[in-house]
């Protein structure tokens, strides 16, 4: 289960970790709302994959903590840094960085470890039509999603707008 | 259930058959079209939605039957892949490519591979690469859009190079399809630009002198030019030869709108392949609610074409057998003749083949109708793909824009086509979607800290180039926040890839036949392929492709990170067989599939050699006409679709003289 609490850690925590500003991730008008779909996919699939329940809940609560830290206040890196240690564990680790990767891709990913003839690689499964489409790759690419343009012909011979409108940081 | 009254039974409700219809129909005559798959959707937002949750984005995934199912992915199905055995219109699709010696995974049934190979033997058989569709639309649905004639010295082949065959007529082929193309262009509504064009085509033996056509123009201006194509099209690029030819990069002309039109302007959606999400590029459903709004046309859905039937007497055919389904794993709901006075065949170059071949039991013609010449399935070719990918040294600012607005036309003919292939080179503006199933795998590689994308290890390229993107991090770096984000930024937006469209001889052994023991949910045979990269001709032409890419890459400051493929394994374990890898002169390949389905039914002057005449008309029966590539007797050196229109203008003239 989660909270409205848990919805402002995993948009700040979310935020840290993609280099998107969270009113990106979070915007003020949000008929898309990607983020409620993505915080129960993130809850449901980090306890299914490290019979660990309370392992998302713990890494949100370990993101309020350090967030809330005032002496010293972290700022993004450092707290980015912390929550990526390798002291947390592997699974909380590899939680965040799944975390990043389906708010990059709109998917969850499966790593496949690697074995005598090849190296580790990823699967993905798009989690819904609507998180395809809100992928950040295809705003760090400074672009849009492939089939769902909200340009004009002829945009692709400009250059695009400056990447910091895109990230909003 | 017998239907009656009609002119024209036409097979198929893709481009060709659509646009017989549409002009048969707009003269008054009554045609009827069976069409095996479902019927044009109401507006395309399910597709666009299929789409938009499919794991694997290929050229199929929007459309039925279901690609891809991950919730019925086992250890050794991990896509999830339906059984052909279980549909009742399978279609081979590229996800199968990988699967192809696992009959309950893919639809085509193929031939077993020769003992003891060595990697490069050109007897190697591989898993063909190329799909298409079976819907109301037809293989318009996803593709490209690109609308180039072929040149006069492509019907000349072997006149004038020594190789493969001519076209009938050779050269005087262009002559005859010029008012055609030019009817195509219009119908179409074809972007392009004139003066682009001229140049290319006066290289090519095309004068202005009326070869061009008296109407000859396209109705919309040519689309704007992309950041990645103005990346190559520079001096040094520019300044390059290829066998004493120049490379020049020409706008290609589209069939997608640059201006409003009868359909909205493109959007650069960068999706043309496989679905244009609102119709900015043509395609065949265009031409079929034409022909539907003559009155004269009707369309059968979900009717599969299940054998044709000849008079005893005349040998002419006295109507097609019909089988109808309501869903697409469900039971035959009936079956019926549909008779009419022609017949057209526009089912593309596998399935038109194949029901010639399964209708075998009319006296006379024990090896299928239309084949006496022992032609009908031969020569199957495809534009064999070589792709090649790099980061240029600036952003470019690819994924924007249709998939391709640009190519390299100059080295479509030339004397060294005695030697090797032709090829033209699509320039695409995906980035490395297609060559590297980016943006994800390039995503992964920094989130997870792997390298399959070579930007994020401490690989070095054929010319001695690292190719990690950024030396400052370690190799496998692990990245999250505004490193991410800048490094993800600088990679996706430096991306380019080169596509050689590389030209295939026909090869009466390259195949289609029927399977002895695969059938399909309506207990139809299955396609039976046979598919080789034998000649030395295609193969020179991989290396020459292999070569210039690198040259282009250097020339313009670009790293190339082409990889090279593992060893084809041609021997032992079935299911572990190379499908598209081959060795040659001592270099390895993997080739793709440019989605053009060539030959199988072929024109000629010849009855002996060919299946259908100059007119697109059976030699052994007189009422039969067919369409599609299948016509092609070479694959020529452009991208099909506007001669596969240009031809079907032309069968409807015929069909229509030979009414009257």
């Amino acid at each position: 289960m989660s909270s409205n609490n848990d919805m402002d850690n995993f948009i700040a925590l979310s935020a840290v970790l993609t280099g998107f500003n969270a009113n990106i991730l979070r915007p003020f008008l949000d008929p898309v709302d990607i983020k409620s779909e993505y915080l129960q996919v993130f809850f449901t699939r980090i306890a299914e994959e490290s019979g660990d329940p309370k392992l998302a809940t713990n890494i949100l609560a370990k993101f309020a903590q350090l967030n809330g830290q005032t002496n010293p206040k972290l700022n993004d890196q450092q707290i980015g840094e912390e929550m990526l240690a390798p002291a947390n564990g592997a699974n909380f680790v590899l939680a965040c960085r799944k975390l990043i990767f389906m708010w990059y891709s709109g998917a969850w990913p499966t790593i496949i470890p690697a074995s005598a003839t090849a190296p580790e690689t990823t699967v993905s499964e798009i989690i819904s039509a609507k998180s395809y489409t809100c992928g950040l790759v295809w705003q760090v690419m400074q672009s849009h999603p492939m089939g769902d343009s909200n340009f004009r012909y002829g945009y692709w011979a400009k250059a695009p707008i400056p990447l910091s409108d895109y990230t909003g940081n | 259930m017998t239907t009656q009254n009609y002119d024209l039974v036409i097979v198929g409700s893709g481009v060709a058959g659509s646009i017989v219809a549409y002009q048969l129909g707009s003269q008054g005559k009554k045609v009827l079209i069976l069409e095996a798959g479902q019927e044009v959707p109401a507006d395309r937002s399910d597709y666009m939605e299929t789409f938009f949750k499919a794991n694997a984005k290929t050229p199929e995934s929007p459309y039925p039957p279901t690609t891809q199912d991950p919730s019925a992915s086992t250890q050794d199905n991990p896509l999830g892949l339906p059984d052909p055995a279980k549909e009742n219109t399978p279609r081979y699709t590229v996800l199968q490519i990988g699967a192809w010696r696992n009959p309950r995974q893919c639809y085509f049934d193929y031939t077993a591979q020769e003992p003891n190979l060595s990697p490069d033997s050109p007897h190697a058989k591989f898993a063909f690469a190329s799909s298409y569709e079976r819907i109301g639309g037809g293989t318009t649905w996803h593709w490209l859009g690109t609308c180039l004639r072929l040149f006069p010295h492509d019907f000349e082949l072997k006149t004038r190079y020594g190789q493969g065959v001519d076209w009938p007529g050779g050269a005087k082929f262009y002559d005859a399809l010029v008012p055609y193309y030019e009817q195509a262009t219009q119908h179409i509504g074809v972007s392009g630009d004139k003066q682009a064009m001229d140049k290319i085509y006066s290289e090519f033996g095309v004068s202005s002198n009326g070869q061009y056509g008296s109407e000859y123009d396209y109705p919309m201006p040519g689309i704007d030019p992309s950041q990645v194509d103005n990346s190559f099209n520079v001096p040094p690029v520019t300044s390059l030869t290829v066998d004493d030819i120049a490379v020049s990069i020409t706008p290609t002309p589209q069939g997608r709108n640059s201006l409003p039109g009868k359909r909205r302007q493109c959007a650069g959606n960068t999706n043309c392949i496989p679905i244009c999400p609102i119709q900015a590029k043509y395609d065949a459903t265009v031409t079929l609610a034409q022909a539907l709004q003559t009155g004269n046309v009707d369309i059968r859905y979900r009717c599969v074409a299940s054998n044709i039937r000849l008079d005893d007497t005349t040998h002419e055919v006295s109507g097609i057998d019909f089988i109808t389904y309501d869903t697409q794993s469900g039971i035959q709901t009936g079956s019926g003749t549909a008779v009419g006075k022609k017949y057209y065949l526009a089912a593309h170059a596998i399935e038109t083949p194949k029901l010639l071949l399964m209708s075998n039991k009319n006296k006379g013609f024990p090896k299928g109708v239309a084949n006496s010449s022992d032609q009908v399935g031969r020569n199957l070719m495809d534009h064999i793909m070589y792709l090649a990918w790099g980061l240029a040294k600036d952003p470019v600012f690819p994924y924007r824009g249709p998939l391709s607005t640009s190519g390299v036309e100059s080295l479509r003919d030339g004397k060294f086509r005695s030697t090797r292939s032709a090829y033209r080179i699509e320039i695409g503006n995906e980035g490395w979607q297609w060559a590297a199933n980016d943006p994800f795998t390039t995503l992964a590689d920094f989130v997870f800290g792997q390298d399959a994308s070579q930007t994020n290890g401490s690989t070095i390229n054929a010319q001695n180039q690292p190719l990690k993107f950024d030396s400052n991090l370690p190799d496998n770096a692990q990245l999250f926040g505004a490193q991410l984000v800048s490094t993800l930024n600088g990679i996706y937006t430096r991306q380019v890839r080169l596509g050689y469209l590389i030209e295939q001889l026909p090869d009466p052994d390259n195949r289609v036949e029927l399977s002895e023991s695969l059938t399909d949910h309506l207990g139809l045979p299955r396609p039976k392929i046979t598919y080789r990269v034998r000649s030395d001709y295609e193969r020179n032409g991989f290396v020459s492709a292999r070569k210039v890419s690198t040259e282009i890459f250097q020339a313009m400051g670009a790293r190339e990170y082409t990889t090279t493929p593992p060893a084809p394994v041609f021997s032992g374990d079935p299911s572990k067989e190379t499908a598209t890898n081959f060795e040659y002169q001592g270099h390895r390949f993997t080739f793709y599939g440019a989605g053009h389905i060539v030959g199988t039914y072929r024109m000629g002057d010849k009855k002996e050699n060919s299946v259908v005449n100059v007119r697109q008309q059976s030699w052994d029966h007189t009422n039969l006409y067919m369409g599609g590539s299948g016509l092609f007797p070479t694959v020529a050196t452009g991208n099909p679709t506007l001669t596969i229109a240009a031809l079907a203008f032309k069968t409807a003239t015929h069909i229509l003289e030979d009414f009257s």
